[in-house]
C-alpha cells in the first residue's frame, strides 16, 4: 500500500479530502486488541466517537481503493443518518466504477438509502432486479435475495 | 510536488479533528516490516 496506492495522486487527494487518516504500526496492541484486529493491512472507517462502520483486510489497487472507500464512506453517512450525501457517493461509485467489486455493495446499498428516505419497498425489489442483472456471481446478489419476493 | 497523504498518529487527536471537520476516519494498522 504505501509503495504504490498511497503515492498514488488521486488515491492521496480522495483519502484527504475524504477522510482524516491515520495509521497505527501493529506495535499499537491496545488499539490492535480494541478493534480486533489480527492481520495487516487492515482498514477500518470510524466515526468521530470511535465506532467502527466499515472494515477491510488486504491490499488495494489505486482505483479499487478509491471505489471501495467511496463505498466506505458512503456507508459512515448512511449509518449516521446522512442520508442524501450516502446517495449521492453509492450512485458515484455505481457510475465511476461500474466494473469493481464496490459498484455491487454501492447498489445493495443504494437500495437501502432509498428504502430509508422513501419507506417504499418497491426500492428493494429493484435493487434485487438491478443486482441479478449486473453482477449476477456477486455476494450482494444472494444477500438481496428474499428481496425478489416483494412484488413489483 | 505531488500531494501526499498526511497521516496522524493519535486516534484521540482524529477523532477530535474528524469532530470539527464531520469527517469519517480512515484507520490503517500496517506492519512497517
Amino acid at each position: 500500500m504505501g509503495a504504490v496506492t498511497y503515492p498514488d495522486e488521486r488515491v492521496a487527494k480522495f483519502l484527504s479530502l475524504n477522510f482524516v487518516p491515520v495509521q497505527m504500526q501493529t506495535t499499537n496492541t491496545e488499539l490492535m486488541s480494541k478493534y480486533s484486529v489480527s492481520w495487516t493491512p487492515t482498514l477500518l472507517v470510524l466515526d468521530a466517537d470511535g465506532k467502527e462502520h466499515y472494515r477491510a483486510v488486504g491490499f488495494f489497487t489505486p482505483d479499487d481503493m478509491i471505489a471501495t472507500f467511496m463505498t466506505a464512506k458512503a456507508r459512515w453517512a448512511l449509518d449516521t443518518d446522512q442520508l442524501e450525501d450516502a446517495r449521492a457517493l453509492f450512485e458515484e461509485v455505481i457510475a465511476c466504477y461500474p466494473d469493481k467489486d464496490a459498484a455491487a455493495e454501492a447498489t445493495f446499498f443504494l437500495g437501502v438509502a432509498r428504502y430509508k428516505v422513501a419507506h417504499d419497498p418497491k426500492a428493494l425489489r429493484e435493487t434485487y432486479d438491478l443486482l441479478k442483472d449486473k453482477f449476477p456471481h456477486s455476494s450482494w446478489t444472494k444477500q438481496a435475495d428474499h428481496y425478489r419476493l416483494i412484488s413489483k | 510536488m505531488a500531494l501526499e497523504i498526511c497521516w496522524l498518529d493519535n486516534l484521540a487527536k482524529a477523532q477530535e479533528t474528524a469532530r470539527q471537520l464531520k469527517k469519517p476516519i480512515l484507520l490503517d494498522f500496517y506492519n512497517p516490516m
